[in-house]
């Protein structure tokens, strides 16, 4: 069974294996960032963490997105260029230590979402996330990585989901959400159509379930859930461990042959999307022919395409919260603004462009780390920053992860805000009422 | 004499010499780095990478002024004095009337320049704009935790570029005159040979970072 190794002893071994993990990540695409980057800190103003340290009058110059690459971009410059090379050979090479390393966990894991809001402000157009992702690889690979996201990941390995759901949990769950919501779910039916729940609704959030199952009837589709692919989470990526996240949607692609489905509806869940429609093409280039869209997609395709009909409005005042996975950095943004003008009398977007959205602070399994809690309700400072400026608490949001971050920061800070999920109100909407 | 001398030195032979190694070191940075190559992305595209590729090429500046609400009130020295230095300093370079037959010599005819009062205006503000990016990177704690000692070096050999071009075009009379010229001359071959090996070479990297940066827009679907 492949497990992640978690290690406490940190010596030159790990040093070295680190070290060999970035040299190794570079390509032209990694270079051209780490070359480019002009040291004009723009991009710490568009951090949530460093904003959230500047909003209680603090400045921490070390969560500025560029010095989370440094110790990479010094990598690289010993290895590829001439300048870098001369260093070396005179000794004045990078050194790394344990500390070193452990600094470098705190601004891999705790203090980035790969949110992708940095790149937005940079001139240069420099791909942090890309960087703290090879950052995070190379620390999960000497067993750096922190223990709360390795537990959830080997357990995900052992049993099919980070929460532990294992198909017997599964098959109950599922039955337990047809009962109290009077919705029928098909299971392990050849179909069209398979919609992959990830453990955080079905645990946490079982109501969003529920209600995409009614929208997937509204819309007449031949739908089916999988007991082999029943988990959409990827705690893979959170690693950056290539191995972990092709195991995981192994089962994903296994699940959807068997069922001879075309398309995979991802649920409410940001990295889940990101894993399926961005990253599995790439770890099955030959087997992954299998189209993905996110479920907010698939409601405005299904509106756009008269097959859905919002028969009443079903909030008056709301703001939006967008995933970063699905909106900046999967290209999910006008459709649930569309949906929300649909089902609010009144819809007060936070932000002038969508593009613009900042994290919940708990994305790139920051939020299971409790190590990064402090980090987290900083970062959170901003969004609720945001919130405020619009004078809205109702605050929808399309992925489960998001609304876990949210609902346990706001309560950390005593916030009266209502995080509802998108497809929920969909499935109000598309009940009763006048069309 | 001396001072003759020198500058049949610099404008006959350093000059050439610097402009030469300019073009090979660029061109080597940055063939080293297109050649590391890319691996294959076979997840089907939701817009079209290429084309917003080169439209953040274009555009990817101005863009990142979209958060100049934001930004501003923390960096308005940087944002403004950033447009202005490179303002001035490309204009100068490039279009001003005492270069003109600097690039009749490597371009083989003499492209249009500006008058003086605009090149004279665009001296005093990129001079301006660099004294103040320099004294902000000095006290910002972020600026400071990222510069080291190649932007300290590159903003000084830059201010003595400028600085001495202006002395010499405005204040240096007579037998100063070809000392400044001389000055000017010489620091602007030394940032000339310079640029290869230090972050002056970003304008290299702009265009790749910024088209990896348009295709993945493209990718993905989103606007900016
Ligand atoms: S990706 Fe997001 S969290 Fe990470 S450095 Fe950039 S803005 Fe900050
Ligand atoms: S905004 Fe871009 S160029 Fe400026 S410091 Fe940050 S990463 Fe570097």
């Amino acid at each position: 069974m492949m497990k992640v190794e978690k290690t406490e002893e940190i010596g030159e071994r790990e040093a070295r294996l680190f070290y060999e993990f970035c040299v190794a990540s570079i390509n032209a695409e990694v270079a051209a960032y780490l070359e480019s980057c002009v040291r004009c800190g723009l991009c710490a103003e568009a951090c949530l963490f460093y904003m959230g340290e500047n909003i209680s009058g603090k400045i921490d110059p070390t969560l500025t997105p560029a010095y989370k690459a440094d110790l990479l971009r010094e990598i690289y410059k010993e290895n590829f260029t001439l300048w870098g090379r001369i260093k070396k050979t005179l000794g004045m090479g990078v050194k790394i230590d344990e500390k070193e390393l452990k600094e470098q966990v705190k601004l891999a894991f705790y203090t980035c979402t790969m949110c992708d809001r940095c790149t937005k402000v940079c001139p240069m157009g420099i791909d942090t996330p890309r960087l703290v992702g090879i950052v995070r690889g190379a620390l999960t690979s000497v067993g750096m990585a922190p223990k709360d996201l390795v537990d959830a990941t080997n357990t995900a390995l052992e049993k099919g989901s980070p929460l532990g759901v294992d198909v017997t949990t599964f098959l109950q769950r599922i039955e337990f959400i047809s009962e109290e919501w009077e919705v029928e779910i098909p299971v392990d039916q050849k179909a069209e159509w398979l919609y992959i729940p990830s453990s955080i609704e079905l645990m946490k959030f079982p109501s969003s379930v529920a209600a995409a199952a009614k929208v997937f009837h509204h819309a007449g589709i031949n739908w089916t859930v999988s007991t082999v692919a029943h988990e959409a989470t990827n705690f893979g990526l959170f690693l950056q461990d290539r191995e972990v996240s092709k195991e995981l949607l192994r089962r994903v692609l296994r699940g959807a042959k068997e069922l001879e489905v075309k398309t995979i509806i991802a649920p409410e869940c940001g990295h889940a999307y990101q894993s399926m429609r961005f990253v599995a093409p790439n770890l099955f280039p030959s087997e992954w022919d299998l189209k993905v869209l996110n479920i907010v997609e698939f409601i405005y395709l299904m509106l756009e395409e008269g097959r859905l009909h919002i028969k009443k409005k079903v909030v008056d005042r709301i703001t939006l919260h967008d995933s970063c996975q699905i909106g900046r950095r999967g290209g999910v943004l006008k459709e649930p603004r569309y949906i929300l003008k649909l089902l609010a009398e009144n819809f007060v977007d936070s932000v002038d462009m969508p593009e613009k959205n900042i994290c919940c602070g708990g994305g790139g399994g920051v939020v299971v780390v409790r190590d990064a809690d402090y980090h987290r309700q900083k970062a959170f400072l901003t969004k609720a920053e945001l919130f405020d400026k619009t004078g809205v608490k109702n605050v929808a949001c399309y992925c489960a992860n998001c609304m876990l971050a949210l609902n346990k920061s706001a309560q950390e800070f005593n916030r009266d805000y209502k995080f509802i999920s998108i497809v929920e109100l969909v499935a109000d909407a598309l009940e009763g009422g006048e069309s | 004499m001396t001072d003759i001398l020198l500058y049949d030195l610099i404008r006959g032979h350093l000059l050439k010499l610097s402009v030469y190694a300019f073009f090979i070191g660029i061109a080597y940075r940055f063939f080293r780095v297109l050649f590391l190559g890319l691996p294959p992305d076979y997840a089907p595209p939701k817009g079209k990478p290429i084309l917003k590729a080169i439209e953040k090429v274009l555009l990817k500046p101005s863009q990142a002024w979209r958060f100049f609400l934001e930004v501003f009130a923390h960096r308005g020295i940087q944002y403004v004095g950033g447009f202005l230095f490179h303002l001035g300093f490309l204009g100068l370079t490039f279009f001003v009337p005492q270069h003109a037959f600097l690039w009749g010599d490597i371009l083989g005819f003499e492209p249009p320049y500006l008058p003086q009062v605009v090149a004279d205006i665009l001296a005093y503000s990129a001079l301006g704009s660099l004294f103040a990016l320099t004294v902000h990177r000095i006290f910002n704690p972020v600026l400071r935790l990222l510069t080291g000692k190649d932007e300290y070096l590159a903003n000084f050999l830059i201010g003595l570029v400028l600085f001495s071009g202006l002395l010499a075009t405005r204040w240096a009379g007579g037998a100063y005159y070809l000392w400044m010229l001389n000055v000017h001359m010489l620091s602007a071959c030394v940032l000339i040979l310079y640029i290869p090996f230090s972050r002056l070479s970003h304008f290299v990297y702009y265009f790749m970072s910024v088209f990896f940066y348009g295709r993945n827009v493209g990718k993905r679907g989103v606007s900016f």
